[in-house]
């Protein structure tokens, strides 16, 4: 049973000519973990707004077709009840500070306090969450006073607590190191594994050959592949509609027309090249 | 150096234990007796036996005397010159300096006017530093102040500093590109021109990215908010604030019946 549901869906901001989602058709399961990967302008971040209610609430705009979450309609649901069951977290983390806040740790409880989480609860779901992405020692911190990396963590974590059904990313990783990168999908992973769906917009391609579950390939607002992330990563449409892929990829695209690369399959992680090339 | 946001510095005192409406309401009642009360030295008595006292309750005593010779002090002291030598009062001339007199009366005003000030300034201070800004918005919140009224009051707070610092940045990459900052006045002023673009329409497009950020975390719900901080109100508390209310009350009779 899909959770989120998009039928025909086509959407114009207000004041523009051309449609940034056009015809878009999307069904994702619960504890999916959905990767969206797509060229500036795609229409990557209006999807993650569309799934998340921002669309048509929030920017206006003509929207066409339906927009399901869990069986509610979004046109015909309010904003605030809406992003209960859906979470969202976008790419400038210094944006998303509520700015009404000292400490990390209220920050965090800020959309816990909104919608009306006993003070209990609220303090244990906190703590949980700040456990998970790692930034226990960051609690009486000024957000602020965090780097851009840190700030992404607290927004993810602000999400996080409140435990939505979907939880639409749009790189949440934009402004982390490796490290920080690959702690951050391996607490997507987890929250994956215990039941939320995720939708991940993001750039990192071995990251997501390594985590997701299933990748779209979004370009001029209509999904062009959709599939197992090394089906669509390693696929020849990327290069030609001018996506970026993985430099694994490139390097063994490079080897195979100069035939050094023996596998039929390319790879997308280091892992994987160095296996290839082993061969 | 954005780390400290709010003057408050956490100690654990009975000042800092009161509720924060309590301390808020003791701030405005000091400042309202020793501007409404009559007795010349009101202002003095409370300065030297309430508000340094408190200071040593509530434990900030150091921050306070910083406060105070940083910013009490020379506001206070400018305001008593200023005061001693323009006020138009008195006959008694004890200096005379070009053609200004200062004469007894003038001096005892400036006094009095500088006092006051210092209350005032002493007063605020002394809330600031024992009085957590979000304990008081929650506070306050819970009394019935709107959620959307607190949280522009206390963003607005927090976002100054980060706008002085964007501004900053705004120059610098300006200058980087041959910006004229340092010439006469006027080129100055005309180079203050491409900041207010950059700082205006960034601020313009934040703002919307924070209102996504925020009703993204329910701040326009329905449900009945709660805090994640418990704000303590005791009855010690309630008779407190009874208490102050009426001397401020006394206060303002007796000024209206004595003069």
């Amino acid at each position: 049973m899909a959770i989120v549901n998009l039928q025909n869906v086509t959407y114009k901001y207000p004041l523009t000519d051309s449609p940034v989602l056009q015809n878009l058709n999307l069904q994702v399961n619960e504890g999916e973990f959905v990767a969206v990967v797509g060229p500036n302008g795609a229409g990557k971040s209006t999807l993650c707004y569309t799934i998340a209610g921002f669309v048509p609430h929030f920017f206006k705009g003509e929207l066409t077709g339906t927009v399901e979450v869990a069986g509610n309609e979004s046109s015909k649901s309010s904003l605030h009840e809406w992003v209960l069951n859906v979470g969202l977290a976008f790419q400038n983390p210094f944006n998303q500070i509520s700015g009404a806040k000292y400490t990390v740790f209220e920050e965090i409880a800020f959309g816990l306090e909104n919608t009306g989480v006993p003070r209990d609860e609220m303090k244990g779901r906190v703590e949980e969450g700040m456990k998970l992405t790692g930034i226990s020692d960051l609690a009486d911190r000024s957000p602020y006073s965090l780097s851009g990396g840190q700030q992404q963590r607290v927004a993810l974590t602000s999400i996080l607590v409140m435990q939505p059904k979907v939880l639409v990313l749009d790189e949440p990783t934009s402004q982390m190191d490796p490290i920080g990168t690959r702690e951050v999908f391996g607490v997507i992973r987890t929250m994956a594994e215990r039941g939320m769906t995720v939708i991940l917009v993001e750039h990192k391609m071995e990251w997501i050959a390594r985590f997701a579950d299933r990748v779209l390939a979004l370009h001029e607002g209509q999904i062009i592949l959709d599939g197992k992330p090394r089906e669509v990563l390693t696929s020849d449409l990327l290069v030609e509609k001018g996506f970026g892929i993985s430099r694994y990829t490139s390097v063994a695209r490079k080897a195979k027309a100069m035939g050094l690369w023996k596998n039929n399959e390319l790879p997308v992680t280091l892992d994987e090249a160095v296996e290839g090339f082993k061969k | 150096m954005h780390e400290r946001l709010s003057y408050y510095v956490k100690r654990d005192s009975a000042l800092h234990r009161l509720n924060p409406l309590t301390k808020a309401v003791l701030a405005l009642t000091i400042i309202l007796i020793t501007f409404f009360n009559i007795w010349y030295w009101t202002a003095h008595i409370a300065l030297l036996f309430f508000i340094i006292p408190l200071c040593f309750v509530g434990r900030v005593y150091r921050e306070y005397f910083g406060t105070l010779t940083r910013l009490i002090l020379p506001t206070a002291g400018f305001l008593f010159i200023m005061q001693a030598l323009f006020q138009p009062i008195g006959e008694t001339v004890i200096y005379q300096f070009w053609v200004l007199d200062v004469t007894q009366e003038s001096l005892a005003f400036a006094f009095l006017v500088a006092t006051r000030i210092a209350v005032m300034i002493s007063s605020f201070t002394l809330f600031l530093l024992t009085t957590h800004p979000s304990e008081l918005m929650s506070d306050l919140t819970r009394r019935g102040l709107p959620g959307q009224f607190a949280y522009v009051i206390i963003s607005t707070l927090q976002i100054l500093p980060q706008m002085q610092a964007k501004a900053q940045t705004i120059i610098s990459a300006q200058r980087a590109r041959g910006l004229d900052t340092e010439s006469t006045f006027l080129k100055r002023a005309g180079s203050l021109l491409p900041l207010v673009g950059p700082l205006v329409f960034g601020s313009l497009v934040e703002v919307e990215e924070r209102a996504i950020a925020i009703e993204a975390r329910g701040f326009t719900s329905t449900h009945v908010k709660t805090s994640l901080h418990d704000v303590p109100d005791t009855s010690l508390d309630k008779v407190i604030r009874w208490f102050l209310v009426a001397l401020v009350i006394i206060t303002l009779m007796l000024k209206i019946w004595l003069s």
